[in-house]
């Protein structure tokens, strides 16, 4: 009888009472299932309260990418065929449209972002940034015609340092000025001053440190930049530093060449992950958290097959490369919180001087975003 | 006419989409709806910018781009695309994306043609005649740098290389530079020739030399390349072909870059075949001034052929046209042109104790 009623899985108290049992064996069975009984209730409830939390606080959010090779290779080709026929002018017209179709095609929570940056701003910054060469140039070749090429010298690249963080504030504040979701425009709101002070700072280090501190600066610089983008009443934070950067980019550096380039596509992961991860979005008391899902192994697919398109197609499937990496980089990206995007309130100005933004188009310069 | 639909409208004031029912009236040309907060609000045809997107088509305030409406309703957009169509309201930009697949394919193959063409053929013909704009003491410095790093590594015989200096003296080369021979102990068989008139020449090749006649054909050879400006037109080729391929893949990406890089270096190879034939013309031009037998020159060519180290590069990958058809091609010109061969005594015993 024993036997069977241990075998017996469905038991219940009930049954257990009909059992003639010793005693003792009979208190231990009861105890053992109203223990049992309590943790499962306490566990459903566990369940139902945090799911009931989740539903009142976690949103849903998804990133995504619509754009197809064939319409950006349709962007790309109008926009070579104009430049060409132009001599060149045409050029921050074809930064424009191509910029408005990457933006307008990704989407979060299946709205578009848009870039709203024109070429005629975009023209007028790149004369304003040709007539700041030509300056800097010209007190070089003043001071070397005086025959003080030195000091010449000294004031063109002491500009050339100076005009890189103006270039970066111009920069940024207007593509985020420019860029926009549901209307809501982004915003820039860092201190071109304090800027260029911390960044001289910052270079100056690099140089004394023979390049160390490079790591500090590019983690730095990202983190002012970021930490000074709004999105309406939405804050953006990023919080790398500059000394697990330097050991991520160590042990990449190292493991790549011990593994004869293969690993580069894991450091790159490692580097996207490291810039993904440590971005957040912050409104009042909530936030919402990145998390990038990328995989060395895909990343390694995505570049040999993005390689092979470029070189069988010489170079035209350059758009199709675009939109696939584009895809596979936003469709990675998750984001986790309690942010209500139905409430963002608009609290950015309208910034239209490009100036900046040619400038670093011109010094090609990609290294924050 | 008036048609409508279901559409969401954001009010650049907060990121709510509002659920609005938009009307067209196709006769006013105009766009009005009614906000969630009662507002009626009329906006113009003229008065709006219109974005179409995969999905999806998007109306914008031209006065303030933060305002739009999101219409997803594929037959009202297919009705509204049409109506814009008829009323001229599609921007020429708008019209050359519409084209379609097929004809931007066309243009993008016309415009690779053009670029092909160019820089196979206008490119370089450019860059040949503006050798002409640069000065002829470029050509000097520049030989002068390259000779005294290339010399800093290689060891030089002294002796050698002033028995080849008398040697060239005794010949008629039509010289517009000086020249300056310098021997360098190596195995390499072959000579180069430098844009000031510094020619250098390996012992390698020398010993494999039979006669002085080959010695006069190489150094023939090599003259026709500095009077010809050979290097300073393959520098601006080169140049120039690099900042072409860079120019037109500037905005793509390092890869494209890298890819166009190597390209280039394959097409300056095959050009600088052209001057290699040239120089052997006028090379062979030298030996039957000089009166030397020009079988010196197919003598020398079989030396190279003779050189295993040279053997198993194909023709397209190699700076010298393949010596088989070097040879034949010399032999060509010896059978259709005339000449006169003259012993030259002094000749043979300079070159007799250059061997040595």
């Amino acid at each position: 009888m024993l036997f069977t009623s241990f075998t017996n899985i469905f038991i219940t108290n009930d049954e257990i009472d009909k059992i003639d049992l010793a005693f003792f064996a009979k208190s231990i069975l009861k105890n053992i299932l109203i223990l049992q009984s309590n943790y499962k209730n306490k566990q459903q409830t566990n369940i139902m309260e945090h799911t009931e939390n989740s539903l009142s606080k976690l949103k849903n959010y998804k990133l995504d990418f619509h754009g197809n090779g064939s319409d950006f290779f349709g962007i790309l080709i109008v926009n070579w065929l104009l430049t060409i026929v132009t001599l060149g002018f045409y050029y921050p017209w074809a930064k424009a449209k191509k910029l408005q179709y990457l933006y307008g095609e990704t989407s979060l929570n299946e709205d578009r972002f848009e870039f709203h940056g024109t070429g005629k701003e975009m023209f007028k910054g790149f004369i304003k940034a040709i007539g700041l060469f030509i300056a800097l140039y010209g007190v070089l070749l003043f001071f070397m015609y005086l025959e003080m090429p030195a000091i010449g010298l000294i004031l063109f690249y002491l500009a050339f340092f100076a005009v890189l963080p103006v270039a970066i504030h111009g920069s940024y504040k207007y593509r985020m000025s420019r860029t926009s979701w549901r209307g809501i425009r982004f915003g820039y709101r860092g201190d071109r001053n304090e800027l260029v002070k911390n960044f001289f700072k910052w270079i100056g280090l690099t140089i004394v440190t023979f390049g160390i501190y490079g790591s500090w600066l590019a983690m730095n610089l990202r983190s002012y930049i970021i930490g000074n983008i709004k999105f309406g009443d939405i804050e953006m934070k990023y919080k790398g530093d500059g000394g697990d950067y330097l050991l991520m980019n160590i042990k990449g550096y190292f493991l790549t060449i011990i593994t004869l380039g293969i690993y580069m596509f894991w450091w790159q992961k490692d580097m996207f992950d490291y810039y993904i991860n440590n971005l957040s979005l912050h409104k009042d008391d909530e936030k919402i958290e990145l998390e990038s899902t990328v995989t060395g192994g895909e990343i390694f697919t995505l570049s040999i097959v993005n390689v092979l398109i470029l070189i069988f197609t010489l170079g035209l499937g350059s758009a199709w490369v675009e939109v696939r990496t584009m895809k596979y980089l936003l469709s990675n990206i998750h984001l986790e919180g309690t942010i209500d995007l139905d409430t963002i309130k608009q609290t950015e100005e309208n910034y239209k001087d490009a100036t900046g933004e040619d400038i670093e188009d011109m010094l090609e310069m990609d290294f924050v975003m | 006419m008036i048609i409508k639909t279901a559409a969401v409208y954001f009010d650049g004031e907060s990121s709510t989409p509002q659920n609005v029912e938009l009307f067209l009236d196709k006769n006013k040309e105009i766009f009005y709806f009614e906000t969630q907060k009662n507002d009626w609000i009329n906006w113009g045809i003229k008065e709006s910018d219109f974005k179409q997107k995969s999905d999806s088509f998007i109306i914008q305030n031209k006065e303030d781009v933060s305002k739009s409406i999101i219409i997803k309703d594929s037959l009202f957009i297919n009705n509204l695309k049409a109506y814009l169509k008829e009323t001229g309201n599609v921007s020429w930009h708008q019209k050359l994306i519409n084209l379609g697949f097929k004809v931007h394919s066309v243009i993008a193959i016309t415009i690779l043609g053009f670029i092909g063409l160019s820089y196979l053929y206008i490119m370089p013909y450019i860059a040949e005649k503006a050798v002409v704009l640069v000065p002829e003491s470029y050509d000097t410095n520049l030989g002068n740098l390259v000779s005294k790093q290339s010399l800093m590594t290689n060891t030089v015989d002294s002796v050698k290389s002033e028995k080849l200096n008398q040697f060239a003296k005794e010949l008629k080369l039509n010289n517009n530079k000086n020249l300056h021979f310098t021997v360098v102990n190596s195995d390499i068989v072959n000579a180069y020739a430098l844009p000031n008139g510094d020619i250098v020449v390996f012992s390698g090749i020398l010993d494999a030399m039979k006669d002085y006649d080959e010695l006069v054909a190489l150094i023939g050879h090599e003259v026709s390349h500095v009077n010809n400006r050979d290097s300073m037109k393959m520098l601006c080729r080169n140049l120039s072909g690099y900042l072409f391929v860079s120019a037109i893949l500037g905005d793509t990406n390092g890869i494209m870059a890298i890819i166009g890089d190597n390209a280039n270096t394959l097409q300056s190879l095959s050009f600088s075949r052209k001057f290699e034939h040239q120089a052997d013309i006028e090379g062979f031009q030298i030996l039957i001034t000089n009166h030397v037998n020009p079988k010196g020159m197919s003598n020398l060519f079989k030396r190279l052929q003779e050189d295993k180290s040279d053997f198993s590069i194909p023709e397209f990958l190699s700076s010298h046209p393949i010596t088989t058809e070097r040879i034949n091609d010399v032999e060509k010109m010896i059978q259709s042109k005339s000449f006169s061969v003259n012993d030259n005594p002094k000749l043979k015993t300079l070159f007799e104790e250059i061997k040595q």
